[in-house]
């Protein structure tokens, strides 16, 4: 009997073994993507910085100013874009973010638009009206897949389909925690009621300072979906990297214990022969 | 020649960050070309060449496509979501791109998204083309 348990212990300490193995390496695979991703998210960032000024410019320099992108209207239907992964094992990564997209109200009042394998799956499984279901992987959107993601959400707002547009996305607290977060993009929240009396140099807006306004509201949310992308797929490789350190671990604490069972097991096996020998001299 | 200082940021960073003696783009009304000591401007940048003068005589060229741009007391700020230097442009590629976006105009013949979307691919490649030949 304790030679088949010896063997039970010795197989599973083989297949812990080779767990630890894929973890770690998904450790350090996700370590080293999250390196390139935090780069992008911080080389992203100038650009809807520098845009999202400009809009406010032109909003505080203009008396007679209004556009459509600001108007907030009754909310019927909110849309939102979700950001989720494409794969799991990154501990509560997508859970929360599925979790924190149904608190966010009743289906029949949202208009899903999901990104990511995980998101897609779970929003057309779950009856949520679905806008597109053309941005499966998460991990490869563009620029230019979030400019298509744009005009789509700024055509759907000026035709009135939704009257508001809202972004939820992972933020990267730090690299051990990542919290969901949303992020309104439409209606433009207004630049502040006080307009500022102190003298603006006069700036020269061609053709005219609506027409500007409104043909830079579709880069800028662009760049503002393709920030909170960024920073989505960096929480998920925080995420996975925290994960798979913990699961690295518990199969090294599950290796130790096992290495010790396994010693006992082979211990209490000598001793019985032995006991066994000794009895067999004695007769 | 006098010079004034020009950023270029897109989406992936910044492409751009010197002094230059001249920048000539296409707005969405036309080309505007920037000298040094423009009065301030700002407009929203329509898809076209652009071209750089450096201090040295020396001119580059780009395709530049959406964004806006913005001049501000002698500071000239192009932020554009698709900036190429000509010298980066795959021509193979433009032209591939050119080919599939003519097929899907005249397949999407009804669908008028379709057809803006078609139309907005081809405009892309006839500038990537244009600006490298």
């Amino acid at each position: 009997m304790a030679g088949a348990s010896m063997k039970d212990i010795k197989l599973r300490i083989k297949s812990v073994q080779s767990t630890m193995q894929i973890t770690k390496a998904m450790e350090l695979v996700a370590s080293s993507k999250l390196r390139k991703a935090k780069l992008r998210q911080e080389s992203c960032r100038p650009y809807h910085e520098e845009l999202w000024k400009a809009l406010q410019e032109i909003e505080a320099s203009t008396n007679d100013f209004s556009s459509v992108y600001q108007q907030h209207r009754q909310i019927r239907k909110t849309c939102v874009i979700v950001i989720a992964g494409d794969r799991g094992l990154a501990g509560g990564y997508n859970s929360n973010i599925i979790k924190a997209a149904s608190e966010m109200g009743r289906p029949d009042e949202l208009c899903i638009l999901p990104i990511g394998k995980r998101a897609v799956e779970y929003f057309c499984r779950h009856g949520y009206e679905v806008l597109t279901t053309s941005f499966m992987e998460a991990a490869s959107i563009s620029v230019a897949d979030c400019f298509s993601i744009s005009e789509i959400l700024t055509r759907g707002y000026v035709d009135g389909q939704f009257d508001c547009v809202k972004v939820l996305y992972t933020r990267l607290v730090s690299l051990l925690s990542q919290q969901p977060d949303t992020m309104e993009l439409l209606p433009l929240a207004a630049a502040g009621k006080e307009k500022k009396t102190d003298v603006r140099e006069l700036v020269l807006y061609e053709p005219g300072a609506d027409t500007v306004y409104n043909a830079i509201v579709p880069n800028y949310i662009a760049g503002m979906l393709y920030g909170a992308m960024c920073e989505s797929v960096a929480s998920e490789l925080a995420a996975r990297r925290t994960a798979m350190d913990a699961a690295s671990k518990n199969a090294s604490e599950m290796i130790d214990d096992l290495s010790l069972k396994y010693n006992r097991a082979r211990q209490g096996a000598i001793t019985q022969e032995i006991t066994e020998i000794v009895a067999g001299a004695e007769q | 020649m006098s010079t004034f200082h020009l950023r270029i940021s897109t989406p992936d960073g910044l492409i751009f960050d010197d002094e230059v003696t001249g920048l000539k783009a296409r707005m969405i009304d036309g080309d505007v070309g920037i000298l040094a000591n423009h009065a301030n401007y700002v407009s929203a940048v329509g898809a076209g060449e652009a071209v750089i003068r450096l201090p040295d005589g020396q001119t580059r060229k780009a395709a530049c496509i959406g964004g806006m741009l913005s001049v501000i007391s002698n500071e000239a700020h192009l932020i554009a979501t698709t900036f190429e230097w000509a010298d980066d442009i795959d021509l193979e590629r433009a032209k591939l791109a050119k080919e599939r976006a003519e097929k899907r105009l005249t397949e999407a013949k009804d669908n008028a998204r379709e057809v803006a979307l078609a139309e907005a691919k081809l405009r892309r490649a006839l500038v990537r083309i244009g600006v490298k030949s």
